[in-house]
C-alpha cells in the first residue's frame, strides 16, 4: 500500500470547487494536497485526502465523478540538488515523470512531493536504494 | 429597381401557360414514377390513386406526399428513375441520422440545373462581365458546384474559392476585383468583419456590386446589414438537395419574394399538421413537386419550410410565382453556417461513445456573425481522469466524430454526472438562441 | 481506347509542323498581348518573325514562377478580363498566391486533355468516379471533375478529407475509379483494413494519382492495398492544372498532351537542351492556351523525356515520373509548400521570430508538417493559456498561406541553431 491519490473530474464552472470542498468538509475529510492546472473548459483536480475511499463515495452520492490512483510520495533530504539527483536518477532509468505536485506536512514542516510516473515500483526501489525516503502514510 | 434582363422567356409565360406546362409535365412525371420506381408504385396503390387520374395540375393534391425519411429508407439509389449509367453526377446532403440523402442528376438535369441557376443569377443582377467569388464549400453538398454552374453558363468569371480561410477570401477579393459575392448570410457578415480587422474598408477598398446568399434563411434585418458592410445589393435564392440544389427559386431586384421556377417546379403550400393544401397567400408549408428531372424525380416533397405564395406579377416583368422568405420550420432541424443538421444525428454518435453518459444538451448560438454549436455531454467513467490527456482524447473522439457526420465542427463540454436536465415527456434537448435562425 | 486518336497518335514529323504552327502564333499572341513578354523579347531584340518552327524555341526566354508572383495578380493575361471564365490559384513562394486564368476555350481544352487521360488509363463513360482531390482554387479537384464529365462518366465530387465518408462511398455508390494524391490512397486502404471491410465488396478498379511524387514501390502497395491498378497524373497550375501527361496502361512513362504543352528537358545548370532520355529540368511551353500562355516556363521537376513510339499506340512524347526538384520546394499532402512562405507568415507576427525549422514526416501514410518557431522573449509567458494563444495565432497564420494543416510548436529564444551560411530550414524524414 502507499499514499492514494485522489483525481477529481471538474468542469469548469462556477463553485465547482467549492462543491468538492464543501463534501469534504461534510464527511470530515482532511485535504492533504492539492493540485489543478490551468484549463479551459474542464479539469482534473488532484488531491490527497485523510480518507480516500471515504471521499469516493461521499463524491459519488453527489454526482461528482473521482478515482483513487497509485502515486509515490517522496521526502527529498533539504539539500541543494537533492531533486536534480532524483529526476536525473529516474531519467537515466527510463522512467517517466507525468506530473509532480509538492506540500508542506504541518506537524514536522517536512515538504513531500507527490510523483506520478510511469512505472512506479521500479522507481520505488530505485529511489530507496538510492536512500530517498518514501512516505507510505501521512 | 435596376434594370436587368430576364435570362428565359418561361419566367413572363402568362397563367394559362404555366397550367398548360405544368400539366404536360406532371402527367409524364407521374407515369414515369410509376412505371420506373417502386416506391412510388407501391405509395400510389397504397393511396388509392392511378396514373390514369392525373390529368392535370388540378389533380396534384390526389398524390401522396414525399417525406426526407423516404429517401433514408430507399438508401442510396431506391428513388432513381434511371439506370446508374446514365447518371452522371452524385450529390449528397445530410440525413436526418447516420446516412446522408443522395441524390443524381443525368446530362439533361445537369444542363436543367445550370439553366435555373443562370435565371437566378441574372434576376440578382449578376452578368457575363462579372467576377464571382464562390465561398460555399465544393464537395458533396450541392450549394458550390449548383451556382458554379449557372455562372459559367452565363459567362461570368468564377473563382471556385470554397468555404473557410477568411483572410485569403478576402485577399482574393482585393486583387481580383471580386464583383458579386455567393455563400450563406451569416458568413457574409462574418468575412465583412474579418476584412475590417485586416484593415480592408469593404466598401472602399473592395469591388462587390451583388451578394447571392442562400444555405440558410434570413431577414430583412441582416439584409439591411449585409448592404451596409459591403456596400453591395444582397439578394436571396432557395434550394435543397432532395429537389435539385439552390435554383429552386431566387429574389429578383425588386426584393418582393422569391421567383419559383415554376415549369421545373410546382408548389404548393400545405397545413403541415392536417396536410391540407391551403389558399394563395396563406402561411404554411411549402410542397415542391419536381416534373422535369430525370434521374431523381420527386412527387409532393414536404420542405419542412414555412412560407406563403404570391401569384401577382412582380415589377421586375417576370410572373413566375413568389414564395416569401422562410419563417420557420415544421421540423426539428437546424440549419448551422448553411449546413442541416438533426438532433437526431447527433444522438447517434453519442449513443456509440464510451465514457460518457445518455444525457445531452444542444446549444446553438451566434459568436459574431457565426452559427456555433455546443454539445454537453456527462463523464461518468472515472477511468478518464488518470490523465488530463485521456479526457482530452475522449473529447478530440466525440469532437471528430461528430464532424464526420454532421460535416461542421461542435464545441463538446464535458460536464458532471446528473448536471444536464431531466426530461418527463419529450425532451427538450436544443437550445436555440440565435435570434435569426 | 485513345480519346483523340488524331492528336495523340500523330507521326513526329505531323507533330513537329503541328507544334511548329501553334509556337507562331502564341509567340506572336504574347508579343502583342503580354507586354512582359514584349518586354523581354525586345531585351534579346527577338522578334515574333524570327521564330519560324518549334526549334527556334530555344530563342526564346524563359518564364519562372517568380515572374508570375511579379505580375500578380493579372499581368500575364493575354485576354482582357471578361473573357475570364475560371481563375485558379496555387502557392507562391511567399504569401501571395499565383493565379491562373482561363478563357471558356481553355476550360474546354483542360477537360479534354483530363479526358484523355482517363482514357489512357482505361476509365470510360460507364465508370463512376470518386474525386477526392481538394476542390476549390486548387486546379486537382475541379479539372479531374471536368474532364470526368467530359468522358461522360459518373462524378462523385467528395472533396478532399472524412476519410469515413469516403469509405461510406465506396461501398454504397460502388465507386469504380479514385482520383486523389498517391499518399492519401494509401491512407484510404490502409482504413479500408482498419474497418474491416473487405476488399472483393467494393468495384474500385483504376487509381488515378497526382499532385506528388511517388515511388514505383509504392504504387504496387497502392495497387495491393487497393486490389487495383494505378496510374500517375501529372500537372500543375501554371500550365493548366492535372492533365499535362498521364501513364497509359504500358506503365512506361506519361504521355504528354504534347499538341497543347511543348516539353524541353534542360540541363539544370547550362539551361541547354538534354538529350532524350537524359534526366534534366522540365520546361513547358504552351501552344494554344488563350487567356495565359506561358514561354518556356520552369518547371523545377526533374524528369527525362522518351520519343519512342508507345506499345499501346499514341506516339506522343513521354516523360518519366517526376525524379526530385530543383528547388526547395516540398509537397505535402499534394499541396506545394516554400519555406519562405512560413517565413513571410512568421514576420507578420509579432510574438514570433523569423528562427524556424520544417521537419516534414510521415505517420503512417499521412504527411505532416511541424513547424519549430522561435517565440520572442517578451511574449513568453508561464500560462498555458497565453502561450497557445500564441500558437493559434501562428497556426491561424501559417495555415492561411500554406492552405494545409501545420503542427506548430514553439521553442525558446536561440533553441534553433543559426548558420552562417545558407540556413538549413528544413528537415525532411519521409522516405518516398
Amino acid at each position: 500500500m502507499g499514499i492514494k491519490q485522489l483525481s477529481i473530474f471538474v468542469a469548469n464552472e462556477k463553485g465547482t470547487l467549492a462543491d468538492v470542498t464543501r463534501i469534504f468538509r461534510e464527511h470530515e475529510i482532511d485535504i492533504r494536497a492539492i493540485s489543478v492546472y490551468d484549463t479551459v473548459d474542464y479539469g482534473i483536480l488532484r488531491t490527497v485526502v485523510s480518507e480516500p475511499e471515504k471521499a469516493v463515495e461521499a463524491l459519488a452520492k453527489e454526482g461528482i465523478v473521482s478515482k483513487l490512483s497509485d502515486i509515490l510520495t517522496i521526502n527529498p533530504e533539504d539539500k541543494r540538488g537533492s531533486l536534480n539527483d532524483i529526476f536525473t536518477l529516474l531519467g537515466d532509468n527510463d522512467i517517466n515523470i507525468d506530473y509532480i505536485y509538492s506540500f508542506l506536512v504541518r506537524e514536522d514542516g517536512s515538504q513531500l512531493f507527490v510523483l506520478k510516473v510511469n512505472d512506479k515500483e521500479k522507481a520505488q526501489e530505485l529511489l530507496e536504494k538510492n536512500g530517498v525516503e518514501i512516505i507510505r502514510e501521512l | 429597381m435596376q434594370e436587368n434582363d430576364i435570362w428565359s422567356e418561361c419566367e413572363t409565360y402568362d397563367r394559362e401557360q404555366f397550367r398548360k406546362v405544368q400539366s404536360e409535365r406532371l402527367v409524364d412525371t407521374v407515369k414515369r414514377v410509376y412505371e420506373k420506381v417502386p416506391h412510388y408504385k407501391n405509395k400510389f396503390d397504397q393511396h388509392g390513386v392511378s396514373v390514369e387520374d392525373i390529368k392535370s395540375v388540378d389533380d396534384l393534391s390526389k398524390l401522396p406526399f414525399t417525406e426526407k425519411k423516404d429517401f433514408r429508407d430507399n438508401y442510396p439509389f431506391g428513388l432513381f428513375a434511371v439506370p446508374q449509367k446514365q447518371i452522371v453526377r452524385f450529390h449528397a446532403s445530410s440525413g436526418t441520422t447516420g446516412k446522408p440523402t443522395v441524390v443524381g442528376y443525368t446530362k439533361n438535369d445537369m444542363t436543367m440545373w445550370s439553366e435555373m441557376i443562370a435565371r437566378i443569377v441574372t434576376m440578382a443582377g449578376v452578368t457575363d462581365e462579372d467576377v464571382a467569388q464562390i465561398s460555399f464549400g465544393y464537395g458533396l453538398f450541392t450549394g458550390a458546384f449548383g451556382l458554379h454552374q449557372g455562372l459559367e453558363h452565363i459567362g461570368a468569371a468564377v473563382i471556385p474559392m470554397s468555404s473557410g480561410n477568411t483572410e485569403k477570401q478576402i485577399m482574393i477579393m482585393k486583387d481580383f476585383h471580386t464583383t458579386a459575392l455567393i455563400s450563406t448570410p451569416s458568413y457574409a457578415l462574418h468575412m465583412a468583419e474579418i476584412a475590417r480587422e485586416m484593415g480592408v474598408d469593404p466598401k472602399k477598398d473592395l469591388f462587390l456590386k451583388w451578394g447571392l446568399f442562400g444555405g440558410e434563411g434570413s431577414t430583412e434585418a441582416m439584409r439591411r446589414e449585409i448592404n451596409g458592410a459591403w456596400g453591395l445589393l444582397a439578394t436571396e435564392n432557395y434550394g435543397m438537395s432532395e429537389l435539385i440544389g439552390p435554383g429552386v427559386s431566387g429574389e429578383c431586384l425588386a426584393l418582393k419574394g422569391m421567383h419559383i421556377n415554376e415549369d421545373h417546379f410546382i408548389p404548393e403550400i400545405i397545413n403541415p399538421d392536417t396536410g391540407e393544401v391551403l389558399p394563395e397567400g396563406a402561411v404554411g408549408e411549402l410542397v415542391i413537386t419536381t416534373i422535369s428531372k430525370e434521374a431523381l424525380p420527386i412527387i409532393r416533397y414536404r420542405t419542412s419550410d414555412i412560407t406563403s405564395l404570391n401569384y401577382d406579377k412582380c415589377d421586375c416583368g417576370r410572373t413566375t410565382v413568389r414564395m416569401a422568405k422562410i419563417s420557420g420550420r415544421s421540423n426539428d432541424m437546424l440549419i448551422l453556417g448553411g449546413v442541416n443538421v438533426f438532433p437526431a444525428q447527433i444522438e447517434e454518435v453519442l449513443f456509440n461513445v464510451d465514457g460518457i453518459g445518455p444525457h445531452y444538451q444542444i446549444k446553438v448560438f451566434k459568436q459574431g456573425y457565426l452559427d456555433r454549436i455546443e454539445v454537453d455531454v456527462e463523464l461518468i467513467d472515472a477511468n478518464y481522469l488518470d490523465s488530463f490527456g485521456k479526457l482530452e482524447n475522449l473529447n478530440q473522439t466525440i469532437k471528430h466524430k461528430l464532424r464526420t457526420v454532421l460535416g461542421i465542427d461542435a464545441k463538446v463540454n464535458l460536464m458532471q454526472p446528473r448536471t444536464l436536465q431531466r426530461f418527463e415527456g419529450k425532451a427538450k434537448r436544443v437550445i436555440d438562441m440565435r435570434e435569426d435562425k | 481506347m485513345i480519346w483523340n486518336e488524331p492528336k495523340e497518335c500523330m507521326s513526329r514529323d505531323e507533330r513537329k509542323a503541328d507544334q511548329s504552327k501553334k509556337l507562331i502564333d502564341v509567340v506572336k499572341n504574347v508579343y502583342h498581348n503580354v507586354p512582359f513578354y514584349r518586354k523581354k523579347m525586345q531585351e534579346t531584340g527577338l522578334e515574333p518573325g524570327d521564330v519560324k518552327n518549334i526549334e527556334d524555341i530555344e530563342k526564346l526566354p524563359f518564364t519562372t514562377k517568380n515572374d508570375l508572383r511579379e505580375n500578380y495578380p493579372f499581368g500575364l493575361f493575354a485576354v482582357p478580363k471578361s473573357e475570364i471564365v475560371r481563375v485558379h490559384a496555387s502557392s507562391g513562394t511567399t504569401g501571395k498566391s499565383i493565379v491562373v486564368g482561363y478563357s471558356r476555350k481553355d476550360i474546354d481544352m483542360f477537360s479534354e486533355v483530363v479526358a484523355r487521360a482517363y482514357c489512357c488509363t482505361g476509365v470510360t463513360k460507364e465508370d463512376i468516379v470518386q474525386i477526392a482531390y481538394g476542390y476549390g482554387l486548387f486546379t486537382g479537384g475541379l479539372g479531374m471533375h471536368y474532364g470526368a464529365e467530359k468522358l461522360g462518366a459518373t462524378v462523385i465530387p467528395v472533396s478532399g478529407g472524412n476519410t469515413s465518408k469516403q469509405l461510406d462511398l465506396l461501398q454504397d455508390f460502388g465507386s469504380t475509379v479514385l482520383a486523389c494524391t498517391p499518399s492519401y490512397a494509401a491512407y484510404l486502404s490502409e482504413a479500408i483494413d482498419e474497418a474491416k471491410i473487405d476488399k472483393k465488396d467494393l468495384k474500385l478498379r483504376i487509381g488515378i494519382f497526382g499532385a506528388e511524387p511517388w515511388s514505383n514501390e509504392m504504387r504496387s502497395k497502392i495497387e495491393a492495398g487497393l486490389n487495383i491498378t494505378a496510374y500517375d497524373i501529372y500537372g500543375l497550375s501554371e500550365i493548366i492544372g492535372p492533365g499535362v501527361s498521364c501513364s497509359c496502361e504500358m506503365q512506361d512513362g506519361l504521355h504528354i498532351a504534347e499538341d497543347h504543352f511543348y516539353p524541353e528537358i534542360l540541363n539544370t545548370e547550362t539551361l541547354k537542351a538534354e538529350n532524350p532520355g537524359t534526366i534534366g529540368e522540365l520546361v513547358f511551353t504552351t501552344i494554344t492556351k488563350e487567356a495565359m500562355p506561358l514561354l518556356r516556363y520552369r518547371t523545377r521537376d526533374l524528369a527525362s523525356l522518351n520519343y519512342d513510339a508507345c506499345k499501346c499506340g499514341r506516339t506522343n512524347v513521354r516523360m518519366s515520373k517526376i525524379q526530385g526538384r530543383s528547388d526547395d520546394m516540398l509537397i505535402i499532402r499534394g499541396v506545394n509548400v516554400f519555406p519562405s512562405q512560413v517565413e513571410s507568415a512568421l514576420l507578420e507576427i509579432e510574438e514570433a521570430k523569423p528562427h524556424y525549422m520544417l521537419v516534414v514526416d510521415r505517420v503512417g501514410t499521412m504527411d505532416t508538417l511541424e513547424i519549430q518557431v522561435e517565440i520572442d522573449d517578451r511574449y513568453f509567458s508561464d500560462e498555458m493559456v497565453e502561450l497557445n494563444k500564441v500558437r493559434q495565432k501562428i497556426k491561424r497564420k501559417v495555415e492561411s498561406i500554406l492552405g494545409i494543416s501545420v503542427i506548430i510548436n514553439l521553442v525558446e529564444h536561440k533553441t534553433i541553431a543559426r548558420s552562417e551560411g545558407k540556413a538549413q530550414r528544413v528537415i525532411d524524414k519521409r522516405k518516398i
